[in-house]
């Protein structure tokens, strides 16, 4: 089994390499002890949910099975906990709220979305990739972040941004979702047994900015203790 | 049938694009945050030097208007009691003094006019303290002391060595002067002890005064949360400021408190301060004037 582990981990570098990067923003996490703070606990749970699920990938994808129902669960509570951590991260109810009614819809859309792709849900060999959610979460996201960084400039909440958690963090997950946003649509035709769609390069491109979010979302985990628990 | 390089290729650069647009979007919150902070500090500094000035302008009102009083006082009815002596002492002259009780009622008024004129005086001089201008802090301090030691219950001393405090501006010299007149003022007031010691020190960066009593102290907090006690406190505070001074209470040691005060030193001593005493400027005015 380890055999096929170190193989796989030498045919995909880096798909295995992001796997295992989680376990360096979960560290600090817990060393900060930052999870004694709302948006942070979201945060936490959110890496120990992409950590437990990426090693279940990373196991079946040494094997050569099927892994795309892992993938296609992680989009549906990345987005719930992490829009989550940016719910109590948001201080004016102009955004939390619609926050709340998105983050419901983008359930049901993604659930439709599973389902319309996989018409045969035990078929898991033949498991096909989402073909908007993935999208839609990417766009979603930006958006959110974008509306945090308005907010966080505007009521001025902190002296230096440089040294505020979140604002590494959001930074981190912006640049993740830019870089996925385009290549999130064809993901759907390039992740298939058969007749798939050449990705080349750009199949590296979410790896590659899920090890960039990662260590930016480090960064901000240890800037935690600098900034008192209640701020956020 | 398209080809799947060129799609690659789109993809690549539509996702360059975005890339682009998040680290600009991060650059410029970066950016944005560092420039409205320098906005707010630099607000926060006008307001700050605003407050001081009309504070600056408050005290040199309060200290025109106490020049003004002195003047007043000094110029008519200091005037006027001399020349109200002057005539009793002309009436004295002409006056029938056989009989015992017109002269034991005109030496009666002559010695009430005598007092008023002292008790002018006096006034006068607490208003605008003249030693001050032309002698120095140190000077109007022991004056200060020295009619204070005219009271026999009360034991006020004074430590200081005159050449080593340099002299200052007249508003560092006077906030000093007020701050010791106000802290001494407490001491008698409310500290219920009969030593106050005062103690005026210089190094070559700041002028150092200290005040101590052994009163029964007072907690500090209480008087500074108190809105009528602590009116003293804040007005200590608020000439302070003017002349970037900080002021220390030690009132835990029993018995007594005692009170530092630490001024800057004026490197560069402006123009001249302008004169105290108000009867001289006057004359001085009417000098000049042509004839």
């Amino acid at each position: 089994m380890i055999e096929n582990y170190i193989l796989f981990f030498q045919r995909s570098p880096l798909s295995s390499l992001s796997v295992f990067v989680t376990l360096i923003p979960l560290t600090i996490l817990w060393l900060r002890k930052a999870y004694s703070n709302e948006a942070f606990r979201l945060l936490f749970v959110y890496l120990i949910v992409k950590l437990v699920i990426d090693l279940t990938m990373f196991h079946f994808a040494s094997r050569s099975q099927n892994t795309i129902l892992y993938y296609n669960l992680n989009i549906i509570l990345r987005y719930l906990l992490l829009s989550g951590m940016l719910f109590y991260s948001f201080q004016s109810e102009i955004f939390k709220k619609p926050l709340m009614i998105v983050g419901g819809l983008f359930v049901f859309f993604s659930v439709w979305d599973i389902l319309h792709v996989n018409p045969v849900l035990s078929d898991l060999h033949n498991h096909a990739m989402v073909l908007y959610a993935n999208t839609l979460e990417s766009v979603l996201m930006i958006f959110w972040i974008l509306m945090y960084f308005y907010e966080t400039v505007q009521s001025m909440r902190t002296a230096n941004i440089l040294t505020f958690p979140f604002f590494w963090i959001c930074s981190g997950l912006l640049l993740y979702y830019s870089a996925n946003v385009f290549v999130a649509p064809v993901m759907h035709y390039a992740n298939k047994w058969e007749g798939r769609f050449e990705l080349g390069f750009l199949y590296q491109v979410p790896d590659l900015f899920e090890i960039i979010c990662m260590l930016f979302v480090s960064l901000g985990a240890w800037f935690f203790s600098l900034h008192e628990h209640g701020q956020y | 049938m398209v080809n799947t390089e060129n799609i690659q290729w789109a993809i690549f650069i539509a996702m360059l694009a975005m890339l682009m647009m998040a680290v600009f979007v991060i650059a410029f919150v970066i950016y944005y945050q560092k420039k409205q902070l320098e906005q707010e500090k630099k607000l926060r500094e006008i307001e700050k030097n605003y407050q001081r000035m009309l504070l600056e302008t408050a005290l040199d009102s309060e200290e025109s208007e106490r020049r003004r009083i002195a003047q007043d006082l000094h110029d008519d009815i200091g005037t006027m009691l001399s020349l109200t002596k002057l005539s009793l002492n002309q009436l004295s002259k002409i006056m029938n003094k056989e009989e015992s009780r017109t002269e034991f009622t005109f030496n009666k008024v002559q010695s009430l006019v005598e007092e008023t004129i002292l008790h002018v005086r006096r006034i006068t001089r607490d208003l605008v303290p003249t030693t001050l201008e032309q002698f120095g802090l140190a000077a109007a301090i022991e004056d200060f002391v020295r009619k204070l030691g005219e009271n026999n219950t009360l034991s006020v001393q004074f430590h200081c060595q005159p050449d080593a405090i340099p002299r200052q501006s007249q508003k560092v010299e006077l906030t000093l002067y007020r701050i010791m007149q106000e802290l001494v003022n407490n001491a008698i007031k409310h500290s219920q002890g009969n030593e106050i010691e005062i103690e005026l020190l210089a190094d070559k960066d700041k002028i150092q005064l200290l005040v101590s009593d052994n009163g029964r102290g007072f907690d500090l907090r209480a008087v500074r949360e108190s809105k009528r006690a602590g009116l003293g406190l804040r007005s200590i505070e608020s000439r302070l400021s003017v002349v970037d001074g900080v002021m220390q209470y030690h009132t835990l040691s029993v018995p007594g408190c005692r009170a530092g005060i630490q001024v800057p030193i004026e490197r560069n001593r402006g123009k001249k301060p302008e004169p105290l005493h108000p009867f001289r400027r006057e004359r001085s005015r009417v000098q000049d004037f042509p004839s």
